[in-house]
């Protein structure tokens, strides 16, 4: 194959073939790192939250009157939802995973702030919380319904026992063994595992320590708390408007918030994530049309331009597959010199975005990918207009234009 | 002349279609990526204060942990929030010409005569410099002053919303609500109020819904009031009552002074240092000296109201126009080409290259002109599908994406803008071809 013709025919048209690389080059550089920076976003949202999350909402309940018996609304409307059909669970919880909502504190394995320490997103529910989360416990047990104390008033300081994510377990206690063993707050006040969660998230997705979580055996404090309910697979619609009207019929001097579902907070939480993903997705899929079809273009105008040229080299015994070739490398050609700009571009672009954004470093790897992608999304493209220029009949070699 | 190069374009158009039509697209659809980006990045990127902002300021200083600073991402920073101590102390100063303290609390409001359906609701606690310093407008009555807050005075603001939802929404000044086992007297019902972003708290979100009810501040540590907003603590220390709670290392309370001179504000960097070095010396404040006093832009950028996703999006967002462009030149610069025989008559008949150039930018600026338009329906249509899509999980959805008409115009600029400039080589290539060659052969 000779190079020399194919680039002095490419020279006599410049500008055409400069602004396909120059396009060719931002493309790379949009699609690698789109598609990198996307990549970690479904990874992220695709991460399991060890709870069944789609299963499961919930809601406030705050009493309001004077004297409010605080234990006794939530002893009754736990009979009461734990009974009702398509119900498998249900909970009182101060704040609800993945909502965006929470609060953490931090944990010693020693007493006096000593040994390893982590912070924890820690939750107040009682010895239903495990099974309605839907969690499961690689060793230990759910709280025993003695260890579960009703506050009307906040105060410092949890009940003596905790169940622990094994994320924390890992935090606090390395390589030991959590179950039984014990951990301290900052005011060096000791509590007992009873209970291991193989995995679970917290209140905060974006938080690096979100499979950090503690359940405490804890009711309130009073007059309000949020219940979870989790219901039997695709019964949750209809178990949502039962338990609003039953609520409000068994007591009405109480408000009830806006009931919501944990996939909606889970979104919620990930709606910027998804949202990247979605606009950058679209950038891609277009971004790669668009250079396919400024390929196509500057072939087809090409072939266009030079069909005397094409049928005086078919007259002198030039082949079809010649043609094709001749084509088809100039293409090339294009593609190569874009693709090296776009290197450039796109490293500069992963370094800028790596260092502004405190995004991670752009992976080699999908440069590689983006390389050969265009080179094939460039041959693509050329070969129905090489294909029209192989037609081009020698007789065209003796005609004018 | 304008009118003439205007026909040419459409029987320009008219010839190739196909071509004509696959720039309009490329613009369009470059366009309308970037509307959709740049409408959630001018959303975030608003600051709503206007000409007050650079007389209105809110302190940070740093009063956290001596291990480890407040924010891992930036050591430098300070904490965003106050102590009860320290917005006590700062509100003290005599320097500002306007001054408020507040934070965010909740309860069920309520009728005594059992008017309305008990509801939760947030209520800002707040001095009473809020009002004017923030320029709320008021349907009825008005705010209370310094000396309500003092008492304190059992008195409320209502928001539009609020007063809808209790007094349905005539004016109920005189009237009044329960709240914490407690009356409250309506002074004053706000007519539409909503700052985007909510740039006097942006602790709990940037587009979160305003408060229901406006309390004089006192009133939160007299029904011992926790916040409803965020509360962080970094000291261990025993918190066995609520007025320890208040006395603790906590951070709950925003402050805001208004400092209309460059003296008052020199001043009061001052006296935040002098405050701070002084607390030195009863052991509060372990960290070195670092305090900041952000004016609104200053506080928005703080905060990153302007998420680094916004800015990362709008600038892929623009690469992909640049990419639209550059294809729709190589479009331009191919149709012009094959048009070339047309202009060498044109040429010969003696049109100066000059008309011949701006023949075809008028032609590239039409392109670009439908490209915008289209572009601008595709934008608002996409904005539209997001909306309805996120709507229903993320309530700040529709302020987030907000169907702003200026935001089209700016789009339908930037395209027309972008294709002159596309134009602008094409234009000039082909006004320089020498008209022989083209003759010879027709």
């Amino acid at each position: 194959m000779e190079i020399r013709p194919i680039l002095s025919a490419l020279l006599r048209n410049r500008a055409g073939a400069i602004l396909v690389a120059l396009q060719i080059a931002i493309t790379l550089a949009i699609v690698v790192n789109a598609i990198y920076v996307t990549q970690q976003r479904v990874e992220k949202i695709g991460r399991p939250t060890g709870m069944d999350d789609q299963n499961i909402f919930s809601f406030t309940v705050t009493g309001f009157e004077k004297n409010f018996d605080f234990q006794a609304m939530v002893r009754d409307d736990m009979a009461m939802l734990r009974q009702m059909p398509g119900i498998v669970d249900a909970a009182p919880i101060r704040q609800v995973p993945l909502s965006g909502s929470g609060s953490s504190t931090g944990f010693f394995s020693l007493p006096n702030q000593k040994g390893e320490q982590s912070p924890a997103n820690y939750y107040s529910t009682d010895e239903h919380g495990i099974n309605t989360l839907g969690t499961k416990l690689s060793g230990g047990a759910t709280f025993e319904p003695g260890m579960i104390e009703f506050r009307n008033e906040d105060k410092q300081g949890f009940p003596a026992t905790a169940i622990i994510s094994q994320g924390l377990a890992k935090a606090l206690f390395k390589d030991k063994a959590a179950l039984g063993n014990t951990f301290y707050d900052d005011q060096s006040k000791p509590y007992r595992v009873v209970g291991v969660i193989q995995h679970i998230h917290g209140s905060w997705v974006g938080w690096d320590k979100v499979d950090r979580v503690m359940l405490s055996p804890l009711v309130g404090p009073g007059p309000g708390t949020q219940y979870i309910v989790r219901t039997q697979p695709g019964e949750i619609d209809r178990v949502m408007t039962a338990t609003e009207t039953a609520l409000r019929k068994r007591d009405p001097n109480r408000v009830v918030g806006k009931l919501r579902k944990m996939s909606d907070y889970k979104k919620r939480s990930y709606a910027g994530d998804s949202f990247m993903a979605v606009t950058l997705t679209t950038v891609t899929g277009l971004v790669l049309v668009f250079s396919a079809l400024g390929i196509f273009g500057l072939a087809t105008f090409n072939v266009n331009n030079r069909t005397r040229q094409i049928g005086t080299r078919r007259a002198v015994g030039a082949r079809k597959r010649d043609i094709v070739r001749h084509f088809m490398t100039e293409n090339w050609m294009v593609t190569t010199l874009g693709v090296v700009v776009g290197c450039i571009l796109a490293l500069g672009a992963g370094f800028w975005l790596s260092n502004q954004y405190q995004m991670p470093r752009l992976d080699l790897y999908y440069l590689l990918g983006g390389v050969l992608g265009l080179w094939a999304v460039g041959q693509f493209a050329a070969w129905q207009p090489s294909r029209r220029a192989a037609k081009v009949s020698p007789a065209m070699a003796t005609r004018n234009i | 002349m304008f009118a003439y190069y205007l026909r040419l374009a459409l029987a320009s158009f008219r010839r190739n279609p196909g071509l004509t039509a696959l720039m309009v697209f490329a613009i369009a659809l470059g366009i309308s990526v970037c509307m959709i980006t740049l409408t959630s990045y001018r959303a975030a990127a608003n600051n709503p204060a206007g000409d007050r902002s650079s007389i209105l300021f809110a302190p940070s200083i740093d009063n956290w942990d001596p291990e480890q600073p407040y924010e891992q991402y930036d050591k430098t920073l300070a904490p965003t929030m106050l102590t009860y101590r320290d917005a006590k102390a700062l509100y003290e100063s005599n320097i500002p010409d306007r001054k408020l303290i507040m934070y965010k609390a909740g309860g069920i409001v309520s009728r005594a005569d059992k008017g309305m359906e008990p509801e939760y609701i947030a209520a800002r606690m707040t001095t009473a410099d809020f009002f004017p310093m923030f320029q709320v407008p008021f349907l009825y009555g008005g705010s209370w002053d310094g000396k309500a807050d003092i008492g304190p005075e059992p008195v409320v603001v209502l928001s539009k919303e609020m007063n809808r939802k209790a007094f349905g929404g005539v004016n109920s000044v005189g009237k009044s609500i329960v709240w914490h086992d407690r009356e409250f007297r309506v002074i004053g019902v706000l007519d539409d109020f909503e700052p985007l972003p909510k740039y006097f708290d942006v602790s709990n979100g940037s587009f979160t819904d305003m408060e229901d009810a406006y309390i004089p501040f006192a009133w939160g540590p007299v029904l011992e009031l926790g916040s409803d907003g965020n509360t962080n603590c970094w000291k261990t220390e025993t918190i066995d009552s609520y007025k320890a709670f208040l006395n603790s290392e906590c951070i709950w309370f925003h402050g805001w002074f208004e400092l209309r001179t460059a003296d008052k504000q020199r001043a009061f960097r001052e006296f935040l240092d002098n405050y701070v070095v002084d607390q030195k010396k009863h052991g509060r404040f372990p960290r070195p000296l670092n305090n900041y006093l952000y004016d609104v832009d200053g506080w928005l950028k703080r905060n990153k109201v302007v998420e680094d996703d916004n800015k990362a999006v709008l600038v892929m967002a623009f690469a992909f126009l640049a990419v639209c462009l550059v294809n729709t030149i190589g479009l331009l610069l191919a149709k012009f080409l094959n048009g070339a025989p047309q202009s060498g008559v044109r040429r010969a008949l003696g049109a100066s290259r000059r008309d011949i150039f701006l023949q075809h930018l008028t032609e590239s600026g039409v392109v670009a002109l439908a490209g915008g338009i289209v572009g601008g329906l595709l934008g608002v249509t996409g904005i539209w599908a997001l909306r309805a899509y996120y709507g229903r999980f993320v309530e700040d959805a529709p302020k987030l994406l907000p169907f702003d008409e200026i935001n089209f115009v700016i789009v339908v600029a930037i395209a027309v803008f972008a294709g002159l400039i596309a134009g602008l080589y094409p234009a000039w290539r082909i006004g320089r071809a020498a008209p022989a060659s083209y003759l010879k052969v027709q």
